[in-house]
């Protein structure tokens, strides 16, 4: 579960993210959708408390982002642009064990995941190779395994399937659905209209740090009355595109 | 910040690291196996070319002045008793200066003799050639030869007019060195060494440095890291402590590579200095707290190249603020190369550095000073704080650590 409530962050003279509030349920998918420079990853920052914010709070499972950044942590795991960033010198299972060491994992507890988690995303061939030796597919579900190690009940995708092949793209998809099923609360930013019609329950529309508005996929088309997402998203945004 | 986590990251970066075969070259191997080789090589290099200078000065008269009479006196009078000078005999003198054949031209007056005679002077002028090092350092050994001819002949006229040599010479100057033996052959060793472990320093902690900083950044682990649980600081103090550990392992290498030169060769020791290392003694309160400084020092480089490589936006600039930072540090540890030990004045224990290497000068050069060595040590723990909570503060720096 997580609560935001009226987040901000300046840089300098700049809101990047204005006042933005929002509520994603249990289990529920939330898009977050917006273009370039909207203020998606600056609000995935902060929720992920890389970025203190300059106001407001969030929670995540009820724990405040501001006052214990920590615990907060602990509850989510990343998957951050559509780079997997391995550590190239590590095998695939130190690359996972390392981040399950920080996540305060003990050693047994650590190696039976892994097993799991081998075993899930088909990785048992290469689980002791180093990562420089692993194809970009294989790169992929190392990242994945190790978003999840620590089994977190918050996930935050930033656009994970940018600069991604169709296949590659359609994998990030299928872990994004496998989360789902798996109850947990996921944020996911994107600017494809395609990909956010596909795996959100709920749309959030975010221009220039405001969010604008809010609501399921056949609730916008319904407020809207238009079939075409894509149109009513560019409305929303100055509508600059149109034709 | 929790000890645990610190031990984690810094676990897992020496592993990651030393798996680096670059860094491991730069480390290890090459402070290792350069050292020696350098000291050897520039070290022997240098007794031979001094050998040289000094035993195989050939001379050749200039074409004017090469007749019978003045290659008499040459022979004869002048460089007789020299056996380290030898005349070359060529009928195109100039050309031979410049081909090396001989390193020096003699060109005599012709009227010699009757000069010698009536008392008045002759001239004897030496050609050169600046360019060769053997030529120029051959002028001294001829001037001396001819001093010594000067001198045969003043003999002869005092005593014909019936006065001592020692008419001529008022005063007699003597020179003693007071400095017990240890101490003059340490010297050298005092110069070079504190040089040799701070540059190691500088350099050691590099490719640690920008893999563990800029190189995350670049490959986009920083910002996973950062979700997970430990702190900030644990974070970087886990980083801080492994170029901290791969500056150390580089000073050890090359003192290693140091001990294997020595047992090699001995003399590579002296760095051509011609002189003989004898054992020298550093008592141990002394020896604590010269490697009490160099552990500050490498935390003070450590915290430093963290900061710098924090705040690069990618590995190519860390490398560049890193070598800048090299240069930085080579520019006062040279500065004060001349400075003897017991000329260093009290402000420069202070001064980042220059403390340290003022230090292990006073201790190596024998000439020790207790109240010195405790404001190096107070001086360099300020640094190292200095330092860290320069890293400390980059990497709490949004717009630095952010800024895509
Ligand atoms: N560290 C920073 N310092 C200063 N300004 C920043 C920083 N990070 C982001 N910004 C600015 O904040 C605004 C929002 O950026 P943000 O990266 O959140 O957008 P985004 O929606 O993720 O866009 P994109 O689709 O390009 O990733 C932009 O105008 C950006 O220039
Ligand atoms: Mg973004």
């Amino acid at each position: 579960m997580v609560n935001v409530d009226k987040l901000t962050k300046e840089f300098g003279k700049s809101k990047a993210v204005d006042s933005i509030s929002f509520e994603i349920k249990k289990g529920e998918v939330f898009g977050l959708l917006g273009e370039n420079g909207a203020g998606k990853t600056t609000t995935l920052r902060m929720l992920a408390t890389m970025l203190k914010p300059t106001s407001g709070a969030a929670y995540i499972n009820g724990i405040n982002i501001n006052k214990d950044p920590q615990a907060a942590r602990f509850c989510i795991g990343i998957l951050f642009g559509g780079e997997t960033g391995l550590y190239d010198r590590l095998t695939v299972y130190e690359n996972i064990s390392y981040f399950g060491e920080l996540n305060d994992m003990d050693k047994n507890t650590i190696k039976r995941r892994i097993e799991e988690l081998a075993k899930a995303f088909e990785m048992e061939g290469y689980i002791n190779k180093k990562a420089s030796k692993l194809s970009k597919g294989m790169k992929q579900k190392v990242a994945f395994a190790r978003a999840i190690a620590h089994d977190p009940e918050v996930m935050f995708f930033d656009e994970p399937t940018s600069g991604l092949d169709v296949s590659a793209a359609r994998n990030v998809h299928d872990f994004i659905l496998e989360c789902k099923k798996k109850g947990k609360t996921i944020l996911f930013s994107s600017h494809t209209m395609s990909e956010v019609e596909k795996l959100c329950d709920r749309v959030g529309v975010i221009h220039k740090g405001k969010l604008i508005d809010i609501g399921s996929i056949a609730e916008f088309k319904r407020k809207y009355d238009n079939e075409s997402f894509e149109e009513i998203f560019i409305r929303l945004v100055g509508g600059k595109y149109e034709v | 910040m929790k000890f645990k986590h610190i031990w984690t990251v810094f676990k897992k970066e020496v592993k990651d690291i030393s798996r680096d075969k670059r860094t491991l070259l730069i480390s290890i191997v090459v402070p290792m196996v350069i050292i020696p080789l350098l000291n050897s090589f520039v070290g022997g290099g240098m007794e031979k070319l001094q050998k040289d200078i000094n035993e195989n000065v050939t001379v050749a008269l200039s074409d004017k002045s090469n007749a019978p009479d003045i290659k008499n006196l040459v022979l004869n009078d002048i460089i007789a008793d020299n056996k380290s000078i030898r005349l070359i005999d060529t009928p195109n003198a100039s050309e031979a200066l410049k081909q090396d054949k001989v390193r020096l031209i003699l060109d005599i007056d012709k009227d010699f003799k009757s000069k010698i005679d009536s008392g008045k002077p002759f001239d004897i002028s030496i050609s050169y050639d600046k360019s060769r090092t053997k030529s120029e350092g051959s002028i001294w050994i001829v001037n001396d030869a001819i001093s010594k001819f000067n001198k045969k002949i003043l003999k002869e006229r005092m005593n014909q007019l019936g006065k001592s040599e020692e008419f001529l010479e008022p005063a007699r100057t003597k020179e003693i060195n007071v400095a017990d033996e240890t101490k003059t052959s340490t010297s050298m060793l005092a110069m070079f060494l504190p040089i040799i472990i701070v540059i190691l320093m500088t350099v050691g902690g590099v490719p640690a440095a920008t893999d563990l900083m800029a190189g995350e950044k670049e490959r986009n682990t920083l910002e996973p890291l950062l979700t997970t649980k430990p702190g900030r600081v644990s974070i970087l103090l886990g980083k801080y402590f492994t170029v901290t550990l791969f500056s150390f392992i580089t000073v050890i290498a090359s003192v290693v590579g140091l001990i294997i030169g020595y047992i090699l060769k001995p003399s590579s020791l002296n760095m051509g200095t011609g002189q003989h290392l004898t054992g020298f003694f550093i008592p141990l309160p002394a020896l604590l707290i010269s490697i009490l400084l160099a552990i500050a020092l490498g935390m003070t480089f450590a915290g430093i190249q963290v900061a710098l490589s924090t705040y690069a936006r990618s590995f190519k600039e860390a490398q560049v603020y890193l070598s800048f930072l090299m240069i930085a540090a080579m520019v006062p540890a040279y500065a004060n190369f001349f400075t003897q030990p017991s000329d260093i004045p009290m402000y420069y224990f202070f001064i980042p550095i220059i403390n340290t290497i003022s230090a292990f000068k006073i201790v190596l050069g024998g000439s020790i000073n207790y109240f010195y060595l405790i404001i190096a040590f107070v001086s360099s723990a300020i640094h190292v704080m200095i330092a860290l909570g320069a890293a400390v503060y980059m990497f709490s720096k949004e717009k630095v650590l952010f800024r895509s």
